[in-house]
């Protein structure tokens, strides 16, 4: 049974490379995906709270939340740009 | 949508006014709801016209076709050894920008600013803040020209991104028989090249800053955080010192991947998904997300990326210089 399915899909071990490669591009956009987006859900944790107890601060605050915004979502990126060089190269 | 789909308001008169709750309709609410009407009315039409069956286009399923095309540079001349593509259109683009308005707003500042000096002024204000804040009195002079114009460049760039421009050269249509290239949105940012070269710059600055702070031995000495003794130096300074050299890749990949997958996102959603899987109805269904996907890149991750950049170059001047 396994040996006519392997004969079936002609050439194992190109569909093998690109399952691989499928899956380090899954890995690596999702896993990037999922702690950026807990990262950026923490920044705003914590933004909405400094600002909710200290009003007055609120532009200071909003400043540095834009600043951790950005370098908690850039995470995301190294993740997908790791996913696009094992996908594509 | 959030309009859209709020629940409708509830009159004080009660039940008996239930007729008139129509009329009392917002006209906000009524383009939302019919914009929203007429995008399901559009997914009904789509499917029935073309089928919810795959049919691909001969390329895209020979594998001819691929997204990563419309990145490609194609050399359209050469001057001596300078090879002319659109990604070098964009940076000449984006340098005639930056230079066109920033001369054209310094040689006439007026009392009383127009809209577009507004503008000038206050990217002056948030650069001149940013550093301020980060460098001390002797850096802040010598380098707040690089952070504002680091800051005005890549906000021009990023920005001249999101309009099309027929460029991609790969592809072309007819306008009373004349070829023109395709339009597309593409930005310098989205080739590895650009981010690369002013983060490269960076590099070398900050480390140049530091040598002639600390002298050579001093800076690489100051790397390491202060207050850190005994047996652990051996594991922590390594880490810093590879630290130090991520600064590089982080700077050029937080550009220049935030640019690329926003690009692809907006071709994705904006009906290029639809071409890949063969179903029309599906670029239909999408195009509300692509629009969505291209206000939050051109409102905010333009700027915010810019920002960014500009402050990070600010603190890693700062940080070079600052002693343990």
């Amino acid at each position: 049974m396994l040996h006519a399915l392997i004969a079936a899909a002609g050439e194992p071990i190109e569909y093998g490379k690109a399952a691989g490669r499928a899956i380090a591009l899954g890995f690596g956009a999702g896993g990037g995906a999922a702690g950026a987006g807990a990262g950026i859900g923490a920044v705003f944790n914590a933004s909405i709270q400094s600002k909710t107890r200290q009003p007055e601060l609120r532009a200071e605050v909003e400043r540095d939340q834009w600043l951790g915004f950005a370098l908690t979502e850039a995470t995301f990126f190294y993740g997908l740009v790791g996913g696009f060089i094992a996908f594509f190269l | 949508m959030s309009a859209a789909t709020a629940a409708p308001p509830i009159t004080p008169q009660g039940a008996g006014a239930a007729p008139h709750e129509k009329q009392g309709m917002s006209t906000k609410r009524k383009i939302g709801w019919s914009i929203f009407g007429v995008w399901l009315g559009g997914i009904v039409v789509f499917g029935v016209l073309f089928g919810v069956t795959a049919h691909k286009a001969p390329d895209v399923a020979n594998s001819v076709f691929s997204p990563t095309n419309e990145f490609k540079l194609d050399t359209w001349f050469k001057i001596g050894p300078i090879a002319f593509n659109k990604g070098v259109l964009y940076l000449l683009l984006t340098v005639g920008i930056t230079l066109g308005v920033m001369i054209y707003i310094a040689k006439r500042l007026q009392q009383r600013p127009g809209r577009l000096q507004v503008a000038v002024e206050s990217f002056y204000d948030l650069t001149r803040r940013l550093s301020r804040e980060n460098l001390d009195e002797n850096l802040e002079r010598k380098y707040f020209p690089l952070i504002a114009t680091i800051f005005v460049f890549i906000l021009v760039s990023n920005l001249i991104g999101y309009i099309p421009l027929p460029v991609n050269s790969g592809e072309d249509f007819k306008i009373f028989g004349a070829h023109i290239p395709s339009l597309q949105i593409y930005a310098a940012d989205t080739n590895v090249a650009f981010p690369l070269i002013l983060a490269l710059g960076v590099f070398v600055l900050f480390t140049y800053e530091g040598v002639k702070h600390h002298g050579p031995i001093g800076y690489v000495k100051s790397l390491m955080p202060g207050g850190v003794k005994g047996p652990i130096v051996g594991l922590i300074y390594p880490i810093e010192i590879l630290s130090n050299f991520l600064r590089l890749i982080s700077l050029t990949v937080r550009l220049w991947a935030n640019l690329l997958a926003g690009h692809l996102l907006i071709a994705f959603m904006g009906g290029e998904l639809g071409v890949l899987v063969g179903l029309q109805v599906v670029s239909w269904a999408l195009l509300p997300f692509g629009v969505l996907i291209f206000l939050f890149e051109a409102v905010l991750i333009a700027g915010l990326q810019a920002f960014i950049f500009a402050i990070l170059t600010a603190i890693y001047i700062g940080g070079a210089v600052e002693s343990h």
